[in-house]
This record gives C-alpha cells, structure tokens and sequence, in this order.
C-alpha cells in the first residue's frame, strides 16, 4: 500500500496503464515514509518515528487531510453549509470514508511547517454527503510554493484532481520560511467560497541556528533564551534575516474570508450558483466573526437555527430548530484570540482568502510593521531591509502579509484589530460583529 | 549560460516539432516580446463595434484602431485595422516626442487621450473640437485631435479616453490601451543597461473589468442620459480576453477585435518581465502561481534605493518580493517572475533516465555542451519523485494536463483526456485571487484565468 520508492518509470506506466500498477481504485491510499498501517501516523508498535533509529529521516512530516462537507453557524444563528478540509492524521484507512463525512472544518486545519521539512500530504476526497448529486474532485493547492511544479500545485485545469473515495499524496520538500495559504482549486470559485480555504506558516531555519552571523540567538522554540519580553531572545524569527529584525515572542495566524450566505443556501438547496452576484456578507477572522472570534477554541458543535434569520424561519436546514447538524462535531476549531505581555513582539501571520473583495487591516493604538508579504522577506536585492510601519494593511485575496506589532512601552489593555472597512463589521444584518478581534496587552 | 549553444539547441527543438514553419528565425524565435504598434506618431480611430464572448453573448464595445493598418507592427506589417479591446500597444522609446492624432468615426461620445505619469498636450487639427474639463476632446466623426507628450521615462503606463459628461464610461467601453516606453539604450531590459531590470521573455497583463449591463445600455443608445453610478462588474479581462480565449494566438481571427493572448512563456531559467497594469475601475489581486516576482518598478519608476544615480546607474534594488500583486485602478507594476525547479528534491526530468546535468560554472544549474538540459538543478538530479500518483480512475484529469509530472514529458491519457499540452510543459496559472473574477458573466470558468507554462529548454518560445 505504501510505495514510496517506485521508479519514475512505473509512474509512467501507472498512468499509461489506467492504474493498474498504482494503488487500488478508488481506496484511501496514504503514502507516509516509515508508516505502516497507512494513518499518515508513527503510532503502531513496528513503527518508527523520524529519526530514530530505523526510522524515516527526522525532517518527514505527514499529514492526512480530507475533503468533504459540513456544517458551521455564524454568530448570528446562520446555520452555513460548507465544503472543507478535516484532519484524520492517525485515522486507520479503513475508518477514514467514515470519519471524514460530514467533518470539514472551517477554516481547514492549520499546516505549521519547519524549514526544511519533507511533508507528505495525502488528501482523500469523502465527497459531499449533503449534496449526493455533486461528484467534486478536489485538490490542495500550496500557495506561493516556490517552483512549484505542475503535478502537486493542484490546479485542475492544468493538472489532476482526487475524485471522490480516493487519496492523492501530495510532496513538498520545504525551503522557504513564510506565511502562506493552502487551498483547493477546483472549480475555485465555488470550492473557495464554500470554504476550502486555511492558514500554512512555515518557521524558518534561524530558529533552530540563530543568525549565521552570530548576531541573533537560537529562537525560545529550539531551547534559545527566548526570554519572554526581552529585547533580542525571541521565541521565533519570520524569516532568515541574520539581524534579528523578525524575531517573535508570540505568533499568531489570522486569516481573512466572507461567505455570501445566499450562496451557501443556493448550494445547500441545489440551487443555481449566484456567481455574478457574489458579495460577502459575513466577514470573519479564522472561520468566524465577532463575538466568536474572541471565543477561545472550539465553536460548539453546529446546531440548525432556533430562531428566523436571514429570512429562514427556525430550522433551515433539517425543518428542525435545535437539531444537531454535523453529527455534533464541532467544525469551527480555530479562534482569533490574541493575547500577549506588554514587551513582548506579536507577529500576526496575515492573509486574505476572500473571493470577491479587499479588506484593509488596522490595530488601532498599536503600530504595524510589515517585514514579510508573499511568505518572503521584505527585503531588496542589495540587502536593505524594506519594512514598511503602517497604521492599516490593504490586501485583496492571496495575499499574505506578516506583520509585528511590538508591545514595547504599550499600557495593558484590550486592543483591537478589524477591518476599516467599517461596514464590514457586521454578521450579514446583526451590528458589532464581523471581521473584529481583539489583542490583549497583559 | 552559453546563449548560442542555447540557440543551437532551441534551433534543433525547432527542427524537432516541426515548427520551423514561417518562423523568422533570430532572437525572436526563442524570446517573447509584448506585441504592439512601434513609432513615434500613431494615427488612432475611435469606433463602436462587438465582441464575443466564449459564454455566448456578445458584448458592444467602444475602442481605438489603428488608422495605419498595423505597418508599424512591432513583430512586422499586421495588416490589422480593426477597433480592439484593448486599444494598440504603443511601443515607444524613451527620450523621443510621441504624437497620437485621434480621430472619432462613431463613438456617441466626445472621445480624448489621456497617458497616465505624462502631461499630455492637445491640439485640435480639425474646424473645432471639444474643449472638456480634462482635454480637448474629438466629438463628431472626422474631427482630428493631437496629443502629444515627451516620454523622457521607461515604463508601463496606461492611455485612456476621459472628459465628457460620464468619463468613467469611456474606460468601461473600452477606450484604453497599454503604452510601454523602452529604454533609449536599446538593451534588453525594462529600464536600461545595468539596472538590474534585463528579461528573456516580456508579457503583457492588462486587467480590466466590465459591467455588461452598461454595455447593453450603450448598445440600445442610452447615452445621454445614462449613470453608472451603481456599476457591478460581471465580467473580467486580461489583455481583453477571458478564460479560455486568452490562451488563443496573438492576432487570432476567432476573435477579431481581441488582438492579444496572454498566455506567458518561459524556459526554467528565464528571467520573465511582467508588465502588470489595471485599466479598469476596481482592484483585482492578481496570483502568480509557480514562483514569487521581485517587484522593479511600479508607475514606470524604478524601484531604487540611488534614483540620483550617485553611486553609479540606479540599480532596481528596492523592490519586494511577492506572488499577488495588489493591483490598483491604473496603477503599473513591473516585476520579473524565475522559475528554476530548483529544490524540489525529485528530478523534473525523471522521465529520461539518460540525461546528464553538468554544472560548469558553480551555480548548481547545468550549462554547457555535456549538459542535457539547459539550467537543470544538477542537486536533484537523478532523485526519485518520492510519491506514486494514483491511477487515471482515481483522478480527474485537466485539459492542459501532460499526463506526465516530468517537464517535457507526455504520458498516456485516456481518451478525450489532455491533449493540450503536446510539449509536456509546465502550466502554472496566473489568475485573479478574487475567485468570483474567474467567470464570465455567472459561467465558471472564465474571466481572468490565465497561465505560464514553463517548456522544457527545447521547445522555442515565439
């Protein structure tokens, strides 16, 4: 089941051949190195994990997402049918189809990669048990992977897709630290503002090193001083600087999106897709708007609507109100909490995934500096650095900026961080919410 | 990299495929350059015609034409004469005085020329013209406007039509087109000789956007009393093409008043010059996939940490690197996009198990006459890709799919599968990150999705 060393040949063939050398048609099919019992997972007692002794080299990482359907509900109620990506890391393959219905989370579940890993992606499509009638392949894409090559940039037109019961292994060899973005690219517009959308980072290698020059610590993360609010020992650096410019106490991924609710109700109804009139109605902060984005951790579990909204009378979805969607999975993991001690550097992972429209960042009272945008150093080809210290940060859809907010000599309190655009703090006609959280100075 | 051992090689691809055709052969065989109309006067018309779209509407444009026929193509006589979308490319070279005479033959509008980062001088060389808030304008058929202006500054910029009572209505028609203004050192680069700013390959990516609604309004006479106040783009262009008509020829009859592809081309190794500019009204992020850019210059300004040049030729330093570009309403970036393959850890070329990489010069790509293929990363060389891809019943398979992950490779498909990609090139899509940007007036796919495609060093780019 697990070939992971097969001639670039036999790849050939496997295709010319319709599969009949690859892996059994339509079945979860991992490829992890070192693991046996295809979980994506060193778990089993004939299992080594990267760098012991007999194991796969320490740098491999495997991860097993699946590409599915699910529920989540906004803060006003709004019971959202999705398209999304779950984790089944560790789920035998067999119960994967199982496991996976019904449980895309929104966001996707968090990448955080180290510089110079190798990671296994395998992506199985459960299919969308809500919408029988849809046969959507679908795809990862790593965006902004430098050189990236057709095969694994997992966009359809141009390359393959999974279809539904199967598993595709992506394969990254990681060089470049930043903050990027993973999503799927079928039928982009739909996939993405259902929801196929999640936050990727990858630390950089100084971390581990310290500046080459000598000049920066090993990062508190690899056992550095990392001395909470002292100047110089961060926890972390955003990049290979070699001055210690983008070191980090604290790090925290925001991502930026807005459904149009009467999309998902035309998907959720079978209902012909408004593409022309896509607009967001409910901006939101990793999966959520505000009061949940400063609900630390899970949302409960998604409930269809006990009271009318948006013009739905109670019970949207099922005809129930209260009834439990999802099979009382919680699908919206991720929160927007942020909280650091004055003194301390925040580095915010910014990127915006929205479909259809800009947004523009501000933390009123804290002041921003950009260091990275497109998970690159900002930095000119003749070593300057080009930082820019702003009070607002412009961005559209793909675009990733990484910006520290540094805490020196900033009086304890509650900060925010929202979108300008102030109209957008709402959720669809409920006031005081949307794209707002807020930053806690201890 | 021994340019004309590359040639030599290109030349034997040529040969190979068969495309040896009608080629003028030179550096223009294997380097791409942004088709135009060259010169220092353009004589341009302004005329209402239609386009097609590949949904199936049409849609009623208004445009410039070129009144010479295309004799000052930049690529050789054109013979084309027809109103476009976008107007003419105008090809310049820096330092000399540019004259664009406009003349109207049935736009129902006074139409004028406005250049973005250029202080335009208008005479009217008719019995009378429009005199407007901005500029003269040319109104009524066979009035002659002349506009001319120094262009002392290499760059993208942007000509448009304003003034009238509704100015942002000449844009959304179409009155628009791209200036590009070449260095007057005639070197290969975007802003001279040792700025840093050299290229292999130049494309084009103009964004626009338009409303259908207005342009149903304009096709029914509505002009006079017309507001676009509450315009909602339906529709999204690159190089006034959408998705998949971009991907057609320069020049293609298919489409007759859309000139211009935007399909770019490059070898591993190029240095592309993208020329990235917004004409329409709303910002688009614009994604390129496969490789950051390093921004060079935005506004036709270079992007430098010396603009005074003290310590010799300003170099394009300053410039950050990014995969989207933010790109505002007539605002310019210049950026230059390298794809190399390098550190992929599997060799891109796995599929010829007889291939050499030599690396002569110690910059781990290949070069030289024992090498196979040109600016291969020699430390992947020979790795395996480390995954099995699933079988073609497990997958959904894209028209532009080689059924091979190795570049210039093509592999068994089933049947009415690919067929796009005959050179097993590397398609990454260049395409707007607002996703609701890829359709075409509510059918997806569309708009503005474009591509690269990385060829394998063989295959010459045209």
């Amino acid at each position: 089941m697990n070939r992971l060393t097969t001639s670039a040949l036999s790849i050939v063939i496997s295709l010319a051949l319709l599969g009949s050398t690859g892996a059994a048609y339509a079945a979860v099919n991992v490829q992890c190195p070192g693991d046996k019992d295809g979980d994506a997972a060193w778990n089993a007692k004939n299992e080594k994990a990267p760098g012991e002794r007999g194991g796969p080299p320490a740098n491999t990482k495997c991860m097993h997402l699946i590409a599915g359907d699910s529920f989540v509900v906004m803060p006003d109620g709004n019971p959202m049918y999705t398209f999304g990506f779950g984790d089944q890391t560790g789920t035998p393959p067999a119960d994967v189809i199982a496991e996976g219905i019904l449980d895309g989370e929104w966001p996707g579940p968090t990448i955080v990669l180290e510089q110079g890993d190798e990671f296994f992606l395998s992506l199985s499509n459960v299919g969308t048990v809500i919408r029988p009638d849809l046969f959507d392949p679908h795809t990862v894409h790593f965006h902004g992977f430098p050189n990236a090559a057709t095969v694994f940039d997992g966009v359809p037109e141009v390359s393959i897709s999974i279809n539904m019961g199967a598993t595709l292994t992506y394969y990254y060899n990681i060089v470049e630290p930043g903050t990027y973005i993973y999503h799927c690219h079928v039928e982009a517009t739909e996939h993405m503002e259902m929801g196929m959308l999640a936050n990727l980072y990858v630390h950089s290698g100084q971390d581990r090193t310290g500046c080459a020059s000598g000049t920066c610590p090993v990062g508190g993360r690899f056992g550095g001083p990392g001395g909470g609010t002292a100047v110089g020992e961060p926890q972390g650096y955003a990049y290979n600087d070699d001055d210690g410019t983008t070191g980090w106490d604290v790090e925290k991924a925001i991502q930026v999106s807005s459904f149009d609710s009467r999309f998902h109700d035309a998907s959720l109804f079978v209902q012909p897709l408004p593409f022309a009139g896509l607009e967001a109605t409910y901006p939101q902060m990793n999966g959520r708007g505000y009061p949940d984005t400063v609900v630390s951790g899970d949302l409960p579990a998604p409930t269809d609507n006990t009271v009318a909204v948006a013009g739905h009378d109670p019970g949207k979805v099922t005809g129930t109100p209260g009834e439990i969607l999802n099979n009382g999975t919680p699908t919206q993991t991720m929160d927007s909490v942020i909280a650091v001690n004055a003194g301390e550097k925040l580095l915010l992972r910014l990127s915006n995934v929205s479909v259809d429209r800009f947004y523009t960042m501000t933390a009123q009272g804290l002041t921003m500096q950009i260091v990275g945008t497109g998970a690159r150093h900002m930095r000119g080809t003749d070593g300057k650095n080009v930082y820019r210290e702003v009070a607002s940060v412009n961005f559209g859809g793909g675009e990733t900026h990484d910006v520290l907010i540094d805490t020196e000599g900033v009086a304890p309190g509650t900060y925010f961080l929202y979108s300008t655009e102030l109209h957008q703090l709402s959720n669809l006609t409920e006031l005081d919410g949307g794209m707002i959280t807020e930053i806690v100075v201890n | 990299m021994n340019s004309i051992y590359k040639q030599m090689r290109r030349l034997s691809g040529v040969l190979l495929t068969g495309l040896a055709l009608a080629m003028t052969w030179g550096q223009a065989a294997a380097q791409h350059d942004i088709r135009g109309i060259e010169g220092q006067v353009f004589n341009l018309y302004a005329f209402p015609f239609n386009i097609n779209l590949p949904e199936g509407t049409s849609l009623h444009m208004w445009g410039f034409g070129d009144q010479d026929a295309g004799t000052a193509g930049s690529h050789g006589d054109t013979g084309y004469d027809l109103p476009q979308y976008p107007g003419p490319t105008l090809i310049v070279t820096a330092g000399k005085p540019v004259t664009i005479n406009l003349t109207n033959y049935g736009v129902p509008q006074p139409v004028s020329i406005v250049v973005t980062g250029h202080d335009v001088a208008a005479a009217c060389t008719s019995p009378s013209c429009t005199n407007g808030l901005v500029t003269t304008a040319s109104s009524n058929p066979g009035e002659t406007v002349s506009y001319t202006f120094d262009a002392p500054e290499p760059g993208t910029y942007l000509y448009h039509s304003l003034d009238g009572p509704n100015p942002g209505l000449h844009v959304e028609m179409g009155l628009l087109g791209v200036l590009v203004v070449r260095p007057a050192d005639s070197s290969r680069t975007a802003y001279g000789a040792n700025t840093g700013t050299d290229y292999d390959q130049e494309f084009l990516y103009l964004m626009t956007e338009v409303d259908p609604d207005i342009h149903l309004q304009m096709e029914r006479g509505h002009v006079a009393h017309f507001t676009h106040s509450d315009r909602f783009a339906k529709i999204w262009f690159v190089n006034g093409r959408v998705f998949p008509d971009l991907f057609q020829g320069n020049y293609n009859s298919l489409f007759p008043h859309q000139p211009y592809e935007s399909l770019a081309q490059s070898h591993p190794g190029d240095r592309v010059l993208v020329r990235n500019i917004n004409a329409g009204h709303d910002s688009h992020p614009f994604h390129y996939h496969g490789e950051n850019l390093r921004f060079i210059a935005r506004d036709g300004r270079m992007l430098t940490s010396d603009p005074d040049g003290t310590s010799g030729t300003p170099m394009a330093d300053l410039g950050r690197s990014d995969n989207t570009i933010n790109s505002a309403p007539k605002q310019a970036v210049d950026a230059i996009w390298t794809w190399t393959g390098a550190k992929l850890n599997w060799d891109i070329y796995g599929h010829d198990t007889a291939h050499n990489c030599v690396d002569t010069n110690g910059d781990d790509f290949g070069d030289g006459p024992n090498n196979t293929y040109e600016h291969e990363y020699c430390p992947d060389h020979g790795k395996q890709i480390p995954v099995t891809l699933p079988g073609a019943q497990d997958l959904t398979l894209g028209g532009w799919w080689s059924g091979s992950p190795f570049l210039g490779d093509v592999g068994d498909l089933p049947p009415g599968e690919g067929g796009l990609n005959p050179f097993g090139g590397y398609f990454l899509v260049w395409h707007s990150h607002a996703e609701k940007e890829l359709t075409t007036f509510d059918i997806f796919p569309g708009g503005s999705l474009s591509s690269v495609v990385v060829l394998p060093p063989d295959v010459p780019i045209q």
